[in-house]
């Protein structure tokens, strides 16, 4: 039996403020956030992202934001690149219509954490998926802190 | 709950399966994983000891797929049938991916082209796979080769039968992607064979012989193929058909440009041109009513609040009078009562386009029968032609009216003085730069063949030189050139009833209208509107193409009307001395003459004399 084809499985992640979310947010929100995450799958050489656009691939850094911030190492799948474009465009009509984009329940860290447990079973970090968790507790407390 | 029951009735099944007792609901072979596909997830009880095929047998009674539909996924690892589910490790509770690929895309996807190139039936395609793939066989059939070469996907080449409505956009895409089919277009004889033997190809064919020939002709048709991969170039030639779109860009002579530097672009564009030639100079012959200086010359008055109609030139005047074009000087308002034409044997006319470029404005000014312009243009997108002040002698910009231009340019255009060339075309640049309407029909008109280098040569140094670009903007503004409309007519209203409210808005009237000479003069109480007084712009035969801007030129036309606030008998004394030496009796006539010339003693004698019809 031959060997299996693996193929590297990569996370970029993008600060999307670009540092000023590390400098800020203690003064805005209360607490000390790192950033602003944005993530992408990278496999098979294409970069792979949900947005607003829904579920879209380009070349591994070629978005607007340019090279990523930093890049974490998922791990390495036998998901052969057919399949991998079937699994998208099934979760293109099903979880991750271009519609269904929320930017705090269903976005594209969460793509990318699905992405990234069929590929390899792995997750991707915890600080990342934590972030709109984190932001919305912030946010009811000062709500909160308004109505009083 | 039904994931219960579902559980019971999988346990229920691997019990039967396994020999397991079916009450046992929980044993230790009996795992619990989470089953997740597109977007949702269900459970399922399965024993420890399934194979992965039997998962799949399940999986797909579940899901109402056939089993080579599923693709199982566990950390990353494709599973395998011949494994068991704890082989592989999957635990209680762990998660398996299921991918359930559509039916058509297990098939190979040279069986979706088949649509774009034949309809034969599918077991051709069959026959031939086991030819070799991606040769190419000249003989039999061209269907079966092309087939053939088509065979080269890797996938396993599963042979269906069955629909073909695969051949969407993006199959044909991925199709023309695939190197042995560019190959196969590359060749010449192929493709004429392959499109020859289309039935409609062959009825077309029958119709039209021209489209045999065609085909006949390899570099045709290679060129129609790279033509048809080249966006770039159709939209070229798109461009190419549409040539009013480049009057919307009339300042981008680029633009058109660059249509001529594809081959065979020339003759398209030349035609095109040619019609925008003959248009141009219909209308713009009409709209002048031939040369209307002449006839302004003729049936002119010297006074200012009184006008002569016109009287249309014949053309042999016309003629005569061409000559003198270059050095023919024409003042003219625009206001009802404030004309006043004087002709000066120095400088050129100098027409200032106002920027209201709709010809209506045209027809409003018809009440001042001195209006050159009375017909509205065939072209609509002419501007009024007002010809404006030119208070200064100096102030040669070198603008010639669109008129003579336009004459210069259908009579061959070649006048003789070199300077008054250059002069012609600067003037004419800088009229066109005034409108972008005017703009975009001269270019056209000018980029006649063998005009087309000279001028091309001369249009961007010009623009550049001349920077006009803010002030276009400003005037291209519809609303900015009504303003600009509104404000000359109420000035001319003004005029009418209150001249003596006139040196107060003196500063506001620059370029726009002839003043009436005040007798009062205040310069230092005028309110300036414009920093006239410190705009010292070099006057003289400094065209506006080269002392810089129109702007600065117009903004020196406003620092004559502080000469004018002094009191022209003061300044022109001189003159008028002269004027009385030499027989001219009548004072106020000399001013007038003295006032409209500058000071210019001949000038101002011409315009006597004219006006008392010697």
């Amino acid at each position: 039996m031959e060997p299996p084809n693996l193929y590297p499985v990569k996370l970029y992640v993008y600060d999307l403020s670009k540092g000023l979310a590390r400098r800020l947010s203690p003064i805005m929100l209360g607490k000390q956030l790192e950033g602003i995450w944005h993530t992408s799958i990278v496999v098979h050489k294409d970069e792979f992202y949900f947005g607003s656009g829904g579920i879209s691939s380009c070349p591994p850094g070629g978005t607007l934001l340019g090279p990523p911030d930093s890049v974490v190492d998922v791990g390495s799948t036998e998901v052969t690149e057919e399949l991998f474009q079937e699994y998208l465009s099934s979760l293109g009509e099903s979880l991750f219509r271009r519609e269904a984009y929320n930017i705090f329940e269903n976005n594209c860290n969460t793509f990318t954490n699905e992405v990234a447990q069929f590929l390899t079973g792995r997750k991707i970090p915890s600080y990342i998926t934590d972030l709109p968790s984190e932001i919305l507790s912030t946010k009811c407390k000062q709500s909160m802190k308004v109505q009083r | 709950m039904a994931e219960d029951e579902e559980g019971l009735t999988w346990t229920e099944l691997s019990g039967h399966s396994s020999g397991m007792p079916a009450d046992k609901n929980i044993s230790s072979s009996v795992t619990r994983v989470i089953v997740k596909t597109a977007g949702k997830q269900e459970d399922f009880m399965i024993a420890d000891d399934t194979s992965v095929r039997q998962f799949k047998e399940k999986l797909s009674t579940h899901f109402k797929c056939q089993m080579d539909q599923l693709v199982l996924v566990f950390m990353g690892r494709l599973l395998k049938d011949h494994d068991t589910l704890s082989q592989r490790g999957i635990l209680d509770g762990h998660t398996i991916h299921l991918v359930i690929k559509s039916k058509r895309s297990s098939r190979s996807l040279a069986h979706s082209s088949r649509n774009l190139s034949t309809k034969e039936p599918c077991h051709q395609v069959r026959n031939t796979e086991g030819n070799t793939n991606g040769v190419y066989q000249p003989a039999g059939v061209s269907h079966t080769p092309l087939e053939s070469a088509l065979l080269v996907e890797p996938d396993a080449p599963k042979v269906h039968s069955q629909d073909l409505e695969v051949s969407g956009p993006e199959y044909i895409a991925q199709m023309l992607q695939n190197p042995s089919i560019q190959q196969l277009l590359s060749n010449t004889d192929l493709v004429r064979q392959f499109i020859s033997e289309h039935p409609d190809m062959q009825q077309l064919m029958q119709q039209s012989p021209e489209v045999s020939y065609i085909l006949d002709n390899s570099d045709i048709l290679w060129q129609t193929l790279e033509l048809a991969r080249n966006l770039a170039m159709i939209q070229e030639i798109m461009q190419i058909q549409q040539p009013e779109q480049i009057l919307e860009h009339p300042l981008n002579p680029q633009s058109h440009l660059g249509l001529e530097t594809l081959p065979g672009g020339d003759n398209a564009l030349g035609q095109s041109y040619v019609d925008c030639n003959d248009q141009m100079l219909n209308s713009s012959q009409d709209l002048f009513g031939g040369n209307p200086f002449p006839a302004l010359l003729e049936g002119q008055v010297l006074q200012q609040l009184q006008s002569s109609p016109p009287s249309p030139p014949p053309p042999q005047e016309r003629q005569d009078q061409l000559p003198q074009l270059p050095t023919t000087r024409v003042i003219y308002t625009s206001s009802h009562g404030l004309s006043s034409i004087t002709s000066a044997s120095v400088t050129p006319n100098k027409v200032n386009h106002t920027p209201s470029t709709h010809t209506t404005t045209i027809s409003t000014k018809g009440p001042s029968p001195t209006c050159p312009i009375q017909q509205p243009a065939r072209v609509p997108a002419l501007p009024s032609i007002e010809l404006t002040q030119q208070p200064q002698t100096e102030d040669i910009d070198a603008t010639i009216s669109l008129d003579s231009s336009d004459q210069k340019l259908e009579d061959d255009l070649q006048p003789s003085d070199e300077q008054t060339k250059s002069q012609i075309t600067g003037s004419m640049m800088q009229l066109l730069l005034n409108n972008p309407y005017l703009a975009a029909q001269m270019m056209l008109f000018i980029s006649m063949p063998q005009l087309s280098e000279q001028y091309r040569q001369q249009l961007p140094t010009f623009l550049q030189q001349t920077q006009l670009s803010d002030m276009l903007i400003a005037l291209a503004n519809p609303k900015a050139s009504q303003a600009i409309l509104q404000i000359e007519q109420g000035l001319q209203l003004l005029a009418t009833e209150a001249p003596v409210l006139l040196p107060w808005v003196a500063p506001y009237l620059w370029g726009l209208g002839w003043l009436p000479a005040p007798s009062c003069s205040h310069p230092d109480t005028v309110p300036w509107a414009w920093d006239v007084p410190d705009i010292a712009e070099p006057k003289g035969p400094e065209c506006c193409h080269k002392s810089g801007t129109g702007l600065q030129s117009l903004q020196s036309l406003a620092g004559d009307p502080s000469h004018l606030l002094q009191a022209p008998e003061i300044r022109f004394s001189q003159q008028m001395e002269s004027l009385q030496a030499m027989g001219f009796g009548n004072h106020h006539a000399n001013l007038q003459a003295l006032i409209a010339t500058e000071g210019d003693t001949s000038a101002a004698i011409r315009k006597l004399k004219r006006s008392h019809g010697f």
